[in-house]
């Protein structure tokens, strides 16, 4: 990376070492450069567009943030905010029940995948399975098996989510439990205990919390995935917002992004204040170090 | 009555822990095992309920042979024989009672324990372990909200609870200061005399080993170098069995409270924390 | 020796157990009582699963027997679906980063401004991608240029959030330094947080592409170009045994891509 220019020294000459080539950095600069000039080629974007954009989404926001700004006691704006709050809290539950059937799911799974519980040809199978979900959309899940079974409806989109949910939940909770405190285990297991005893009394107690965490936080990124699946017509929020753009009726899109934007980021702030009291308020201080709410940015 | 028979324990890397150990444990001793870090003394504890499986030879708990068990026979053995651990191994976001309670595991079936329903004689069994080690109105706080040297003590309880004939305990006082490490092997100690419990203790202090112990045998790469009482263990014995001379290092120190009883009712410990 | 305690046991009172703190009840009944009223009002089943299962035979039968030579007849738009997440990932990423310094009190002191940030942030976030995809779709037509607009506010939306996050919690040692030394405050961000929250910075990029690719396939639904135009299509005419070969090239490409980000992670940190 960069250095600062050493200070200069008085008087004496010096000859300073040899900078470190720059070669490598330039050549990585290079190619990113070289693949994102191809990109744009390739891309068949209608490029000229973009000049137009701009003019165009601002008329857009002007006419959105009329129907936001009109009188929500009045007919018919009561009724936008009143019919999009109705079907944003149809995508809560479909996020919900479809957080439920993941977490449900997902959290045998993780012991099953975890090192330190399974045999390692399970855990081997298992990860695979685990990142086989993981790799496909839960569009994908919905449009190819629930939709036939389960009809197109609230339903098939939470079964799709919850099916989609356990990818990354089970990775998650296997990777907690592979990270345990095993002295607990080692005492239990000298205590006589049995396998199922020492999973129930020593290694579920110390990583609920963070796969609870886990959940709350993998709720937030189905509410988003619940509006998805209503574009494909699996109920929701989603479902009006297509039929609202097909129609161009500015305001009334303008007032469910509204609900939209004011739900999700009262659920986030609820979940986020809940995972953080869960992970760190209910332990004493000193006794766990801290460690950052997102471990890692879990894969959506 | 611990047995031992030309025991050998080879661990999977080729490291020899155990090398040909013939020992006999009379039941209701106290025996301290001294040497130092890596000749073999954690080996030797961690045999008698199986966490190291033995190579080769012999070894008979109270009559039940612990080379070759396995599966449920092994867990019934370990029932009979605690352990307590250097790091006290709770569960600390678990209440007291519930590591206590850990120990009853062995005498619990499987769906009253996945479901936390434990009988009232195992819970009673449990509050009797608590008041024994002196912190039974702990009993619903998390651990991670007790001392160190109280933490020690739910272990000892949790070892209570499983009714014993054996306690091991891998170096209990290492994690502890001095006046709590004194306090913790005179619980042990207590615990040994009242119930008639064998101990087979750890440790690497001379001075604890010989105040505790009424046998004490020295281990050096594997074998018992020294096996005698604790007067007989003076500090040529001791450089025998570290194989180097002693050094300060060695001493655990002054006992501050050697003179006050322990004491049930107030914290002890809050005094060394 | 203590002899306080006789060897034959007094009886002992327990201590009173104490009352269960309200929150897990309560946190509990919640949780029951949501899962109710959600269960109701999506009229949540999995009968289907054993008297409907028939129906899922022809998708499962199509499944099975892939269209193999299909994946290449479309080759075009998978080509625009990879173009659009480079772009799209380049781009967001690269305002996700400025976005994030302002977003910061450690780098941004005009509290104002950096809290009015940190909300843009949090709006922009708030909104789905297929959102974003129905609102570019509107602004510039369908194709490929909308699906690129969408991702990139998708990628600010993820990536300066968790930018942001690393750059509060950078370590203040190395500015203080520089404060000390008079650095100016764009000196100080380019040499005393910029270099600690580069590899944070780097690994969320590669991650944001990772989603990217996903992602496309859905803005594809809402006619924002790239295979999810296909896949739509082929759905509608209900040739699974086209959808299947373009599932399974999907999955190979995204592990590929997986791998591939993995070893470039590894080269960059």
């Amino acid at each position: 990376m960069s250095t600062i220019t050493p200070p200069r020294a008085p008087g004496r000459s010096f000859t300073p070492p040899p900078a470190p080539s720059k070669l490598r950095e330039t050549i990585g600069m290079l190619a990113v450069t070289l693949v994102f000039a191809l990109a744009v080629v390739l891309a068949d974007a209608n490029w000229p567009r973009l000049l137009e954009a701009p003019a165009v989404l601002g008329e857009f926001v002007v006419l959105m943030t009329q129907g936001v700004l009109q009188n929500p006691l009045e007919a018919p704006t009561n009724e936008y905010w009143t019919r999009s709050l109705e079907l944003m809290i149809e995508s809560l539950h479909i996020a919900w029940i479809g957080t439920l059937i993941g977490a449900i799911l997902s959290f045998p799974l993780g012991f099953l995948a975890a090192r330190n519980v399974a045999p390692p040809g399970v855990v081997v199978v298992v990860r695979q399975i685990l990142n086989a979900i993981r790799a496909i959309p839960e569009i994908i899940f919905a449009i190819a098996i629930m939709l036939p079974i389960f009809g197109l409806g609230p339903l098939a989109g939470a079964l799709a989510i919850g099916v989609n949910s356990v990818g990354t939940l089970g990775k998650l909770t296997s990777e907690a439990i592979e990270s345990i405190d095993t002295g607990p285990v080692e005492s239990a297991r000298a205590s006589g205990a049995s396998r199922w005893q020492v999973i129930r009394y020593a290694m579920v107690p110390q990583v609920m919390p963070e796969v609870v965490a886990y959940w709350l936080y993998r709720f937030e990124i189905n509410i988003r995935a619940s509006a998805i699946l209503g574009v494909l017509g699996a109920g929701g929020i989603g479902s009006i917002l297509s039929a609202l753009f097909n129609i161009r009726a500015w305001d009334r899109i303008g007032v469910t992004l509204a609900v939209i934007i004011i739900v999700t980021l009262i659920i986030d702030a609820i979940s986020g204040s809940i995972r953080h009291r869960i992970i760190h308020g209910a332990a004493p201080r000193g006794v766990r170090r801290r460690r950052a709410l997102t471990p890692e940015p879990p894969p959506v | 009555m611990i047995e031992f028979r030309s025991v050998t324990v080879t661990y999977p890397d080729g490291t020899v822990g155990l090398d040909d150990i013939t020992l006999d444990i009379p039941a209701g001793q106290f025996v301290v095992v001294v040497g130092l870090s890596g000749a073999g003394k954690s080996t030797l504890i961690r045999s008698v309920n199986g966490l190291v499986p033995v190579t080769n030879g012999e070894l008979v708990v109270d009559g039940s042979a612990v080379h070759g068990a396995k599966g449920r026979a092994l867990r019934r053995l370990r029932a009979r024989v605690g352990m307590i651990f250097q790091s006290f191994n709770l569960v600390k976001r678990s209440s007291v009672l519930t590591n206590v309670l850990v120990g009853r595991l062995h005498a619990t079936g499987f769906l009253r324990s996945m479901l936390g329903w434990f009988r009232a004689s195992d819970k009673q069994l449990a509050f009797e372990a608590l008041d024994r080690v002196g912190i039974l109105e702990k009993a619903y706080n998390r651990a991670s909200a007790l001392s160190g040297g109280q933490q020690q003590r739910v272990a000892i309880a949790r070892v209570l609870a499983q009714q014993p004939s054996v306690i091991l305990a891998d170096e209990p006082v290492a994690s502890l200061d001095p006046p709590t490490a004194h306090m913790v092997m005179r619980d042990l100690q207590r615990i040994n005399r009242e119930l008639g419990i064998t101990t087979i203790v750890n440790l690497h202090f001379l001075d604890l080993a010989r105040e505790f112990g009424d046998r004490i045998i020295g281990m050096r790469d594997g074998k018992v170098v020294f096996d005698g009482s604790g007067v007989q263990a003076d500090d040529a014995v001791f450089e025998r069995i570290y194989g180097r001379s002693l050094t300060n290092e060695d001493v655990l120190g002054a006992d501050d409270v050697e003179a006050a009883p322990v004491s049930l009712t107030s914290d002890p410990d809050a005094a060394a924390r | 020796m203590s002899a306080s305690t006789a060897p034959a046991r007094r009886a002992i009172t327990p201590p009173k157990r104490p009352l269960p703190s309200w929150r897990l009840p309560v946190g509990l009944a919640a949780v029951v009582a949501i899962t109710v009223w959600a269960g109701i009002s999506i009229e949540f089943t999995l009968t289907p699963l054993i008297t409907d299962i028939g129906r899922g035979e022809p998708v499962v039968r199509g499944f099975l027997d892939p269209n193999w030579l299909f994946i290449f007849r479309v080759w075009d738009a998978w080509l625009e679906t990879i173009a659009i997440a480079i772009i799209a990932s380049l781009v967001g990423n690269a305002i996700a980063l400025v976005l994030a310094f302002l977003a910061s009190p450690v780098t941004n002191p005009i509290t104002p401004f950096q809290k009015t940030m940190k909300a843009v942030m949090a709006v922009v976030r708030s909104l789905p991608d297929v959102a974003y995809g129905l609102i570019f779709v509107a602004a510039v037509g369908v194709g490929s240029l909308a699906g690129i607009l969408a991702l990139i506010m998708f990628n600010i939306g993820v990536c300066a959030k968790l930018t942001a996050e690393t750059i509060d919690a950078v370590d203040p040692g190395p500015i203080e330094a520089a404060d000390a030394s008079g650095a100016s405050l764009a000196r100080r961000a380019r040499f005393a947080v910029l270099p600690q929250a580069l590899p944070g910075y780097l690994s969320y990029s590669l991650y944001v592409f990772e989603l990217n690719l996903r992602a496309s396939v859905v803005l594809g639904f809402v006619g924002a170009g790239g295979i999810g135009s296909t896949i739509r299509v082929e759905l509608s005419r209900f040739s699974y045994e086209n959808l299947s070969a373009i599932i399974i090239a999907l999955f190979v490409i995204v592990f590929a891509l997986d791998a591939f980000s993995r070893w470039l992670r590894k080269k960059l940190i």
